[in-house]
């Protein structure tokens, strides 16, 4: 090949594209007037070219085969919520991830309820409020009879609680029923909303506490007792509408 | 590349990625000619995209960063083969080349338009292509990269690109074109 036609031939896609420098394209169309196997090629070149682009559409338009987009729905949800994991432990992180090494490192004691102290539990505790709200309570979870949570509680775990109802005019909503796993498992957790915001009541059978307020990582705990069964609620602050829901819990959680 | 990366919102990115499922599956089907294989490729380069979201700089070509995983998990997946294929391939094309250019001229691309049968052809051309031909006419004419973008998602310099583009485009004309089938050059990757 003649170092023309190799300089042309190397130039031919970016003739074809329209992309070459006016001089260089002015010096690619002299050789080929001059050139016939040369102009065969960029007219080949030229021809692959236009058929490419004029059904560029059609080639491609591939129909997905079924469940293709299902699956990789799917690995974009897992993508989003492994996303957002991380700032539910960033919030965590304060004070909560304390709470958990206070478990961890102060051991999963058979009797915590009993002789440990209010800190200790309420940290426990806040630290259980957190983890389940985030990982079990959706924003739209929808309300839950408060008669079809004793008897799953019953029957799940043997159980015979009262659990307080919702109470639409006080805007607190039952939305969960869990087994608390701190203190060997053996708490109910009721979840509520009140006015959007996240209440717990922990119930721990058979120990009694003085009553007793107090903050632990930044979440207000509130403990009492009735019979033998010390209550706990933990929720994010005090505010008039949560002081109403202690109230209202108190009363109908006996 | 060690500027420092803004990462993306991953909801608009989950979105935005999935926006490119039917174009990226086009693609894969060209490049594996099976749609099986299609499927895996495209479901491979979907879990690394969302692996390595981070390393995606926002406000650049999303586009060409999932075609340079999709090309690149389809390289890594025959490696063993991959890079003999294509030189093999770029040889014998050659040789197809300059035979091909012979006195077997016939349908203008103005015909070959009009041919009832053409979009079969063209995808049959197309998958005879050797494989290395076949990356670069599609990324190029039919998903309308720029050669720096195929240079970087192929991994090879621009210089190549071009020359492989300009061959892909002759061979399938030529393939098309002649009213009695050229010579069957061995297509890459079978």
């Amino acid at each position: 090949m003649k170092e023309s036609c190799r300089r042309t031939d190397e130039r031919l896609a970016s003739y074809a594209d329209g992309a070459l420098p006016a001089a260089e394209h002015a010096e690619v169309e002299r050789h080929l007037a001059a050139c016939p196997p040369c102009r065969r090629a960029a007219a080949h070149e030229e021809g692959g070219r236009t058929l490419l682009r004029e059904r560029s559409s059609h080639l491609k338009c591939e129909a997905l085969p079924p469940g293709l987009r299902t699956r990789c729905e799917a690995l974009a949800r897992d993508y989003t919520a492994r996303s957002h994991a991380p700032s539910w432990r960033a919030g965590l992180a304060r004070g909560v991830v304390a709470a958990v090494a206070i478990v961890i490192f102060g051991g999963l004691a058979l009797s915590f309820a009993t002789h440990r102290s209010d800190t200790v539990l309420a940290a426990q505790l806040t630290a259980d409020h957190v983890k389940c709200f985030r990982v079990f309570a959706k924003d739209n979870s929808p309300g839950l009879d408060a008669a079809d949570v004793e008897h799953h509680l019953r029957d799940e775990h043997g159980w015979d609680v009262h659990v307080p109802p919702s109470a639409p005019e006080q805007g607190i909503q039952l939305i969960g029923a869990r087994r608390c796993l701190y203190g060997e498992g053996t708490m109910p957790h009721l979840m509520y909303r009140v006015n959007g915001k996240n209440v717990s009541l922990y119930m721990l059978g058979g120990t009694r506490r003085p009553p007793a307020e107090l903050t632990a990582f930044g979440y207000r705990s509130r403990i009492w007792s009735r019979g033998a069964t010390t209550y706990v609620m933990v929720s994010s602050d005090s505010d008039a509408d949560l002081v109403r829901a202690a109230q209202y819990v108190m009363q109908k959680a006996q | 590349m060690l500027g420092r990366r803004q990462p993306p919102d991953p909801d608009a990115f989950a979105a935005e990625v999935l926006a490119f499922l039917d174009p990226l599956y086009a693609t894969a089907l060209r490049l594996t000619r099976n749609r099986a294989d299609a499927q895996d490729l495209v479901q491979d380069t979907l879990v690394k995209a969302f692996r390595f979201a981070n390393r995606f700089e926002r406000g650049t070509n999303l586009k060409a960063w999932l075609y340079t995983i999709l090309h690149n998990t389809w390289r890594n997946s025959r490696r063993d083969a991959a890079r003999d294929t294509v030189e093999i391939d770029s040889e014998r094309v050659e040789e197809a080349s300059s035979a091909s250019t012979g006195p077997m001229e016939s349908d203008t691309p103005e015909q070959l338009l009009l041919r009832d049968t053409l979009d079969a052809d063209l995808q049959g051309a197309l998958d005879d292509l050797p494989e290395a031909f076949r990356q670069a006419v599609w990324l190029r004419d039919v998903e309308e990269f720029t050669y720096a973008e195929i240079a970087q998602m192929l991994g090879i310099p621009i210089g190549t690109v071009m020359s492989r583009i300009s061959r892909g485009r002759r061979l399938l004309y030529e393939r098309l074109s002649a009213s009695h089938g050229p010579a069957r050059v061995g297509a890459g990757g079978r």
